[in-house]
């Protein structure tokens, strides 16, 4: 996925302004759509719009080779640190599910 | 030079109250502050409240105000900053008297919900996000941001899920003694720690409630006992996935940093407060932010007790958000309330010692704004 970068700030959020510098926002990386898990929680009471979703697990990914992080979806129960790789976006929501890291090859 | 001192304060009791209006709530609390203001010529009003015209089909709040009070013609505005509404009308309230505008002004704030079901007003407070984003897509909630906050707090610090329950332990029982507080039962850490889960690691009394209720003051350019020594605002990250630092609320620190410059004083001087606990661990963060504590130490702070009524700075002592209520748009002006109150000497869980200097911390969204007060009682 897409990451903007200025002033060694890295969001996957298209910002018009550096707030550090002023100027434009130019760069932009191409990251690999995988990462760890930073923090997560499970959402027992969702809004009505994700009502036949609950409970689900929503988590703050780390990603790989980048400052940048991503708040997602995942499919399964993960703990902070857990490897995660983005499995589809769903109706504009990042769905991420944990890589099995014992047939890992890193 | 102008300043700005509370004259009148009012507030109706929080909780649910199926026969009266959000229109009812804002009468209430303003004719009760004005009273207690000995009915000056007020000038202006500027109302807080969040969800008046999705919960209560509700807008133009300002002129029904003056209307059904019978200010005459004056100027009104409503403010909206989610959590902080109430906080960002006082302070424009403080702002239009320093700017030589207005001498007399009337600040309320407001907010209906009880009437509306949980998924409707979880969905509605989700608007305190930005909803054009691929993390609302993900499904975070509100309270979900500050789960995902509470793990990754756990897992830096060694804090447990009961140093949160101690949060939620300490404004239940100042709630208890608090006439006007929603929740006034006894409780547990047990019966804490094992409630319903909404959003691990946080459990139904980690979340501030739904609520229905008002608060307002009346402030003035003429000398009274409470003087307004600080008035500040900062925003902050509008999205989790934007936080630089998860464990940190910029918002918050700007703002306080910003207050105890314009007052000349420093966290060592603060002698109550009363700050935005609208999940136990937010209070944990901000008490870390307004320099109460040292960062990642908050947790300490509470296991120690040192924020009780009794403790070395008492946090909360009308039952905070969590156990008092928190209606969205009077939350800012309930804090006030409850500090003109200590600093008049007749608060529930009054300070043994007659207090000096109050700050109000007030938060909107998840950390997307913050405003500090700070009191002196001159
Ligand atoms: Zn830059």
């Amino acid at each position: 996925m897409k990451v903007y970068e200025c002033c060694g700030i890295e969001s996957v959020t298209k910002k018009v302004f550096c707030s550090s510098c002023g100027k434009e926002i130019v760069n932009e990386t191409e990251v690999p759509d995988e990462g760890i898990v930073y923090s997560f929680t499970v959402i027992q009471v969702p809004p009505a719009q994700f009502a036949h979703l609950a409970p689900y697990t929503v988590a703050l990914v780390q990603l790989k080779n980048s400052n940048a992080k991503i708040t997602a979806r995942i499919l399964e129960n993960v703990e902070i640190g857990d490897q995660v790789s983005l499995d589809s976006i769903v109706d504009g929501a990042y769905v991420f599910k944990k890589v099995n890291t014992n047939e890992a090859v890193y | 030079m102008t300043a700005v001192y509370v004259h009148g304060i009012g507030m109706t009791k929080f909780g649910s109250f199926e026969d009266k209006s959000l229109k009812d709530l804002l009468i209430e609390a303003s004719r009760e502050a004005l009273k207690d203001a000995d009915h000056p010529k007020i000038d202006a009003i500027f109302v807080g409240n969040f969800m008046g015209g999705t919960l209560s089909n509700q807008e133009i709040l300002g002129a029904i105000v003056a209307h059904d009070l019978g200010l005459g013609y004056i100027p009104t505005a409503k403010l909206e900053g989610a959590c902080a509404s109430g906080g960002i009308a006082l302070r424009q309230g403080v702002l239009s008297i320093l700017s030589g505008e207005y001498e007399n002004v009337l600040v309320v704030g407001a907010e209906k919900m009880k009437h509306a079901s949980t998924a409707t007003v979880t969905q509605f407070i989700n608007t305190a996000m930005d909803q054009s984003t691929t993390e609302k897509e993900a499904g975070l909630t509100f309270p979900g941001f500050f789960g995902t906050v509470a793990n990754r707090y756990m897992f830096e610090t060694g804090a447990k899920k009961e140093h949160l329950a101690k949060v939620a332990l300490k404004n239940r029982e100042n709630a208890i003694n608090n006439p006007l507080a929603q929740f006034q039962k006894p409780t547990s850490i047990d019966e804490i720690i094992n409630a319903r889960m909404v959003t691990d690691p946080l459990g139904l009394f980690d979340c501030s409630p739904i609520t229905d209720g008002a608060a307002a003051v009346v402030l003035s350019s003429k000398p009274s006992s409470i003087k307004v020594r600080a008035s500040a605002q900062s925003s902050g990250p509008t999205l989790m996935q934007d936080a630089v630092d998860l464990l940190s609320l910029p918002a918050v620190k700007i703002s306080g940093e910003k207050a105890y410059e314009k007052a000349g004083l420093g966290p060592k001087d603060i002698d109550v407060v009363e700050i935005h606990d609208c999940f136990s661990m937010t209070e944990i963060l901000s008490i870390e932010e307004l320099g109460f504590f040292q960062k990642l130490e908050g947790w300490k702070a509470v296991e120690e007790g040192k924020t009780r009524v009794d403790g070395e700075i008492p946090v909360n002592t009308s039952g905070g958000l969590l156990s008092k209520g928190h209606p969205i748009g009077a939350t800012g002006i309930a804090q006030i309330y409850q500090l003109v109150r200590q600093l008049r000497g007749n608060a529930p869980n009054q300070l043994a010692k007659q207090p000096k200097i109050a700050l109000a911390q007030n938060l909107g969204g998840t950390g997307a704004y913050s405003v500090v007060h700070i009191l002196e009682r001159v």
